[in-house]
């Protein structure tokens, strides 16, 4: 009989784990077992998720309703230090989406947009050359710019190109300048970059408001601008197409300023004042908003000052000196040229010259003399 | 080399904010930067769990990736840290980190932006071990004296945890085979805990029902 003893109890134990193992088990038998209880818990808590995703599982509730959460519903829970800045969130799950796009998508895109742009104008100049002043120089000049809107135009042109140079050094200069900078050096720069970004930043937004204000009137679509659209602004063929004091590219150009701008200019006064409770979500976005914007506009203004540059004769004297060529004027902008001949303002080179200064007194006295 | 990690346990954080006290005291923050926090939810409804959170010491640190200056770096224990000398205060890291543990002090104007601030591990950084600058720019260093960080070290519940990670996670899987054996067997449920009606109480309290 002793000898049955250990085999009796081996058998017991093989049925009540085969029990355990099935969960098919006769329940007649009402014997509290914890152990195995438990184990046959965490076996069925380690089954994969229904398709809902939710599972019994307390804490993994929690934290999906916690990730799920939106901007509306943040914060989630209550801290006693809600001046810190990241207040009652656990986890912000946006932070993460704002990461990816920043370098999986702002960094590399971004990059590549504005390569292609230098890189095509630098193309276009090779094969088109410089777009020259048919006529060849005329004798007489046309009053362009006043000395207010040069002002202006330089003011927001140099604004625009520090802003542009210093927040390109903080979206590539990981990638671009540090490698060969070293950390110090390069530490400087970014600092000097994000100190000059925030000191010249809001100036923008009032350079912005002066050019809306003095350049509104003239840039307002008409009639002949679906022609200048439809026939590529004169760049195929060689025909010019007429337009008025702005043609139809400037026109778009200007809109595209005031209200891609106006959105960079806004959303980088909410990352510059981070004093008015604005939270993490909403200067990530902001953040989004402020580089695509900028680096829309920047690739815009590379062939902005690309035409009006190297790209075209003759360009440049208008908001250089304030007198455009009649020439030019006639090839680019005839209804407006033409208009002003009409009126009869146009205006000798000699005066010109003589008015800027461009003339030396011993030629006027030459002059007098004879 | 051992790997840090920090582990708040919600069935034993009582809310004290021992932890955040703790740190600020040790590491001497400016004013306006807490490097730790304690967050509640469901402050005062059934199923009420608070949190310390503070940086987390990411294998794969968000802050670090998006840092326009990359001034973060990673020691051999695993802790994540900054260089206050390379960072410009921009913020990105602040964006980015999901625990909000960056901190900026705001005493500039217009609330701009100073250097960054946050979660050490009390381990210091990258200047000389227990140097005043140290103790000026980054707070204690109590890695370097076989410490571990203070917040942990003084939670009263030892709720936080901190260290090697594998010490951490055992710590915390024993404590939940025996939660789950008590809830198991003698009906404790930790989820409902709050809900159940007090059964020595005849008072005030079971009367509302």
């Amino acid at each position: 009989m002793h000898r049955l003893w250990p085999g009796l109890v081996l058998l017991l134990c093989l049925c009540s784990s085969l029990n355990v193992a099935g969960q098919t088990g006769s329940e007649g038998i009402a014997v509290p077992n914890p152990g195995s209880e438990l184990w046959r818990e965490v076996r069925q808590r380690s089954q994969p998720l229904p398709p809902g995703g939710q599972s019994e599982a307390p804490g993994l509730a929690l934290l999906q309703e916690i990730r799920q959460r939106r901007l509306s519903e943040m914060p989630v829970g209550r801290s006693q230090l809600a001046g810190s800045g990241a207040g009652a969130v656990f986890i912000n799950s946006l932070g993460d989406t704002w990461r990816r796009l920043r370098m999986e998508r702002l960094v590399p895109i971004g990059g590549y947009l504005l390569g292609g742009a230098l890189l095509l104008v630098l193309l276009f100049y090779l094969i088109r050359g410089r777009v020259p002043i048919r006529a060849g120089r005329s004798q007489h000049k046309l009053y362009r710019y006043s000395p207010y809107e040069r002002l202006i135009h330089w003011f927001i042109a140099f604004n625009f190109i520090l802003l542009a140079l210093s927040g390109l050094i903080l979206l590539f200069g990981r990638s671009l300048l540090l490698p060969w900078m070293g950390p110090q050096l390069f530490s400087a720069v970014a600092s000097a970059s994000k100190e000059g970004h925030n000191l010249f930043g809001p100036l923008f937004l009032l350079a912005l408001a002066l050019i809306f204000l003095q350049f509104v009137r003239r840039n307002i679509y008409q009639k002949g601008d679906l022609t200048w659209l439809l026939r590529g602004g004169g760049v195929i063929g060689k025909k010019h197409v007429p337009s008025n004091f702005f043609n139809m590219g400037e026109k778009t150009m200007f809109w595209m300023l005031i209200l891609v701008g106006g959105v960079t200019a806004l959303s980088g006064l909410v990352l510059l004042f981070p004093l008015f409770g604005q939270g993490r979500e909403l200067m990530a976005l902001s953040h989004l908003a402020h580089a695509v914007t900028a680096i829309v506009m920047i690739t815009v203004i590379i062939g902005h000052i690309y035409i009006g540059t190297i790209g075209m004769e003759g360009a440049l004297e208008g908001m250089r000196t304030g007198y455009c060529d009649l020439n030019w004027a006639r090839e680019h902008h005839d209804w407006w040229a033409q208009k002003c001949e009409e009126r009869g303002e146009t205006v000798s080179a000699e005066d010109v010259a003589r008015a800027r200064g461009e003339v030396s007194p011993a030629h006027i006295a030459e002059e007098r003399g004879r | 080399m051992a790997r840090m990690k920090f582990y708040c346990d919600a069935e034993r954080c009582i809310e004290c904010n021992g932890c955040v006290t703790a740190c600020k005291n040790e590491n001497e923050v400016p004013w306006g930067v807490n490097r730790r926090r304690v967050v509640t939810i469901k402050d005062g409804e059934p199923g009420e769990r608070s949190l310390s959170v503070a940086c987390m010491h990411c294998s794969d640190a968000p802050c670090a990736a998006v840092c326009p200056v990359d001034c973060f770096y990673t020691t051999d224990d695993g802790v994540v840290l900054h260089d206050k000398d390379i960072c410009i205060g921009c913020g990105y890291c602040f964006y980015a980190c999901p625990f909000g543990a960056p901190q900026f002090p705001d005493n500039g104007a217009f609330a701009t932006r100073g250097k960054m601030d946050k979660c050490t591990f009390c381990a210091g950084g990258p200047v000389e071990d227990h140097s005043a600058d140290e103790q000026r720019k980054y707070g204690a260093n109590r890695l370097a004296e076989g410490k571990l960080p203070l917040c942990a070290e003084m939670c009263s519940t030892k709720a936080l945890l901190a260290g090697d990670a594998d010490v951490v996670s055992e710590i915390y899987r024993k404590r939940v085979v025996y939660r789950g054996a008590s809830v198991l067997s003698r009906g404790v449920s930790y989820q409902n805990a709050t809900l159940r009606a007090p059964s020595g109480l005849k008072g005030k309290a079971s009367s509302r029902e």
